[in-house]
């Protein structure tokens, strides 16, 4: 049978972003796969060197234009510790809330974006409408949809009025009525099932050899989640079960990241209950003792690193950033080998990928 | 003179072309509305679908080099000719432009037309989405071509006619054929939905894999013309079911007979619309077992009750 | 993972009696392994304590030297870090045993001009095809300056 080359990429309707695929087709069926990344490599890591810690904030907040607040979160966490800083616990409260608050929202965004791959528009329009809900919340608070700037060294930005929080419950409830029925959808309607199960398979083998993580690692039975493992912010004063799953296809991706939305709700109203008073800010020096530090947290996407080191001056000496997404990407050419044209989305898709985190 | 002018009217304004668009536009407007209020959107405007073709057609018209350019300007003509011919048959709320026996398989040979020409249109416009999504629905083309001729076999063999109208004329006594055979309707049903590239079985242009398929290159006018084919049969699939198993008009010519024929268009479009709003995309393979494995079977089950009951 | 077990291994392993951990904020340790040795070190780390979690490799030029930082994962942080000399920096490729290494030394080659032996891949990962000039985070030397 006569060999097509199928160019996905740089630009084309099933990717958000621009990476390139090429896909050498036999039929239907993919033989070979070349990936190429760094469409959008803006040259961030070098650029942190070149501004001073408080400016370095708004530049992570500006990596990926969905998980904004947890690289701002990791960034602040790595600095605080290189000052010895102790953050009162009401900023850590509302820095965990909208880390929360955001992994519904980067959920919901990709469970949208793999309906919309499978050919389900119904499930993408319904997708994105509840997540405005939780977009609405995260704009009542600070102001902005995905760009909060909630995170300063020290403590965090925004407060959160006791009279707004019976509001906030009254949105997770219309939320949670939502996810039923989306957990409906993924579990009993048989076309999605159709379409998702045993597509693009990780073993719990593969996902340990390429380093996976995040819900993609979950999904293949790997129960990492640095929330539980290396607590850090208040995760250590919450109680949420880590979802994980046996199958390893892209039904089980949704299945974690559909369970998970469910347990973010959960620390989200355990969160407004316990908030304690107090103040939301400590002071912080403009120049930071020299070290070295590595802070983790767990992206939507899974766990997400940011290397800090400081030669005692006003800038950091070296910044690195790995985002969730560069393991996966390494998965792909595993997932895409041998199968159907028509899985490419929903592979690409299932693995969320953030190319701009990626490319940094 | 008058017979001449009448006939041409016929053709041209009523049953003929002129309300074939009206209602092409109407039903692709009602089609997206309706969509749209179900996925908690709020859909077009009505005269969108109207804009959207005079649009199209001031737009630049352009075909990549390499592009079979005579064929890729021909084949939508093909396609709405086919089409437009084909409602010539069939009956709308009792009129029909022209009817003789054996005229179903006219109509139905005229409504896989468009498949073909969507195929070739695919093929010789130089590019790999087309290609592959060609290639797609000339797949999906065996796979419910097969189970919906039997199914609308069914009513002719039962009638003892091959003439849409007398199927349809010989429900006004009571019983619709729906009925009678109603795995026949669901199996057409089915298939009207694969041959109109509907969701779930819009595989052929499936965008978020291949671009829009086998239209990926066209633009302008051929896209215009080949958007307004699929509208027309769209309605000329619905009218088709309508005569054929929900009785038509009811028999005779009549303003509650015409009422009627158009309420049940409405509802079979409603049930198109809701098919779509319900399930994801198949895949190609799964389609083809589906057909071959259960909607072949099932039209094979259907007829042998035809046969052995009815006949 | 046992910090005091796994460093005892590598004492032995490496014969490196002097080798020893550094403790870093937010639950991270840190052994300084020399180049020659890191890919034992790691043959260790995965084959004999089952930590295969690489988080990434960070590389930094610091002026004197490149320093290479492997974050490892398991439950808490453990970073192997080594130093390579400013010219023709060179050590041994992680692709073999930890196949997820591969896109994080591209970066650290195309960025940093280091010299992975035995690594798959020779293309970059991030830069553009037609880039030229040094490793872009390098800093500049004497000359350039």
């Amino acid at each position: 049978m006569s060999r097509i080359t199928i160019p996905i990429g740089p630009q084309h309707p099933a990717l958000k972003e621009p990476l390139s695929f090429l896909l050498t087709v036999e039929g239907e069926r993919i033989v070979e796969s070349a990936l190429r990344i760094g469409y959008v490599h803006r040259g961030l890591e070098r650029l942190f060197q070149d501004r001073s810690y408080v400016q370095n904030v708004h530049i992570a907040e500006r990596v990926c234009g969905i998980c904004s607040h947890i690289h701002t979160t990791a960034y602040c966490q790595g600095v605080e510790a290189l000052l010895g800083l102790e953050v009162p616990r009401r900023a850590l409260y509302v820095r965990t809330l909208l880390c929360e608050l955001e992994r519904i929202h980067s959920h919901l965004l990709w469970l949208g974006v793999l309906a919309e791959h499978i050919g389900f528009t119904t499930v993408f329009m319904y997708a994105w409408r509840d997540r405005e809900i939780v977009l609405d919340i995260m704009e009542d608070l600070s102001g902005g949809r995905v760009a909060h700037a909630v995170n300063a060294i020290g403590g965090v930005r925004i407060d959160i009025e006791n009279d707004h929080i019976p509001a906030i419950h009254a949105r997770l409830d219309e939320l949670e009525r939502q996810m039923e029925m989306f957990l409906g959808v993924i579990q009993h309607e048989r076309t999605f099932q159709a379409r998702t199960r045993g597509v693009g398979c990780l073993t719990q083998e593969q996902v340990q050899r390429y380093c996976v993580v995040g819900p993609v690692a979950r999904a293949s039975g790997v129960a990492m989640d640095i929330r539980r493992d290396q607590p850090y912010a208040v995760y250590d004063e919450l109680s949420f079960r880590v979802i994980t799953a046996d199958e390893g296809d892209v039904w089980a991706r949704t299945m974690v990241r559909a369970l998970e939305i469910v347990e973010s709700m959960g620390m989200c109203r355990q969160l407004l209950d316990k908030l304690p008073e107090g103040p939301l800010a400590s002071r912080a020096p403009r120049r930071v003792p020299a070290g070295l530090v590595i802070s983790r947290c767990e992206a939507p996407r899974g766990e997400l690193l940011y290397v800090i080191r400081s030669d005692g001056s006003d800038r950091p000496a070296r910044v690195k950033i790995r985002t969730p997404t560069l393991p996966t990407l390494a998965t792909l050419k595993d997932q895409l080998r041998g199968v159907h044209t028509a899985d490419v989305p929903t592979i690409l898709a299932g693995v969320d990928l953030c190319i701009a985190c990626a490319d940094r | 003179m008058r017979d001449v002018a009448s006939a041409v009217l016929t053709i041209l304004v009523f049953p003929g072309f002129g309300f074939l668009f009206v209602c092409a536009l109407a039903f692709h407007w009602i089609d997206r509305r309706v969509t749209a209020r179900f996925q908690g959107r709020v859909g077009p405007p009505w005269f969108q679908p109207f804009a959207d073709f005079v649009k199209l057609l001031a737009k630049e018209d352009v075909l990549p080099v390499g592009a079979h350019e005579r064929a890729c300007a021909l084949l939508p003509m093909v396609s709405l000719a086919a089409v437009l011919t084909a409602a010539l048959h069939i009956p709308v709320g009792g009129y029909v432009v022209t009817s003789f026996e054996g005229d179903l398989i006219v109509v139905l040979f005229l409504l896989s037309l468009p498949a073909l020409a969507y195929f070739l249109a695919g093929w010789l416009s130089a590019s790999v989405f087309s290609v592959v999504g060609g290639s797609r629905a000339l797949l999906q083309y065996f796979a419910y071509e097969v189970p919906f001729l039997m199914a609308l076999a069914g009513p002719a063999i039962l009638v003892g006619s091959w003439s849409v109208s007398r199927i349809s004329g010989a429900q006004s006594g009571g019983l619709w054929t729906l009925l009678v055979q109603p795995i026949g309707f669901v199996l057409a049903f089915i298939g009207l939905i694969g041959k109109l590239k509907r969701s779930p079985f819009d595989i052929p242009k499936a965008k978020s894999e291949i671009g829009a398929g086998p239209l990926t290159e066209f633009s302008g006018r051929k896209l215009a013309l080949w958007h307004l084919s699929l509208q027309v049969k769209t309605v000329v699939g619905i009218f088709l079911l309508v005569d054929v198993f929900l009785g038509g008009s009811g028999g005779g010519i009549s303003l509650s007979g015409v009422t009627l024929f158009g309420v049940k268009c409405l509802l079979v479009l409603l049930a198109l619309s809701v098919t779509g709003v319900l399930y994801a995309r198949l895949r190609i393979d799964q389609l083809a077992t589906m057909g071959w494995r259960v909607l072949a079977p099932l039209a094979l089950v259907q007829l042998l009750v035809v046969v052995l009951v009815g006949g | 993972m046992n910090v005091e077990l796994l460093l005892q291994a590598l004492r032995e392993v490496l014969s490196a009696p002097s080798l020893d951990a550094e403790y870093l904020p937010i639950d991270e340790t840190c052994i300084a392994v020399p180049a020659e040795c890191l890919r034992r070190a790691v043959d260790v780390l995965v084959g004999r304590f089952r930590v295969t979690h690489l988080s990434t490799i960070t590389a930094e030029d610091t002026g004197l030297e490149i320093v290479l930082l492997y974050h490892f994962w398991d439950r808490r942080g453990l970073t192997l870090r080594t130093s390579l000399p400013r010219d023709g920096p060179h050590i041994a490729s992680l692709a073999r045993i930890i196949p997820g290494a591969i896109f994080y030394e591209q970066e650290v080659a195309e960025m940093l001009g280091v010299v992975f032996d035995g690594h798959p891949v020779a293309a970059s990962l991030l830069l553009p095809d037609d880039w030229e000039g040094p490793p872009p985070l390098r800093r500049p030397t004497g000359d350039d300056v």
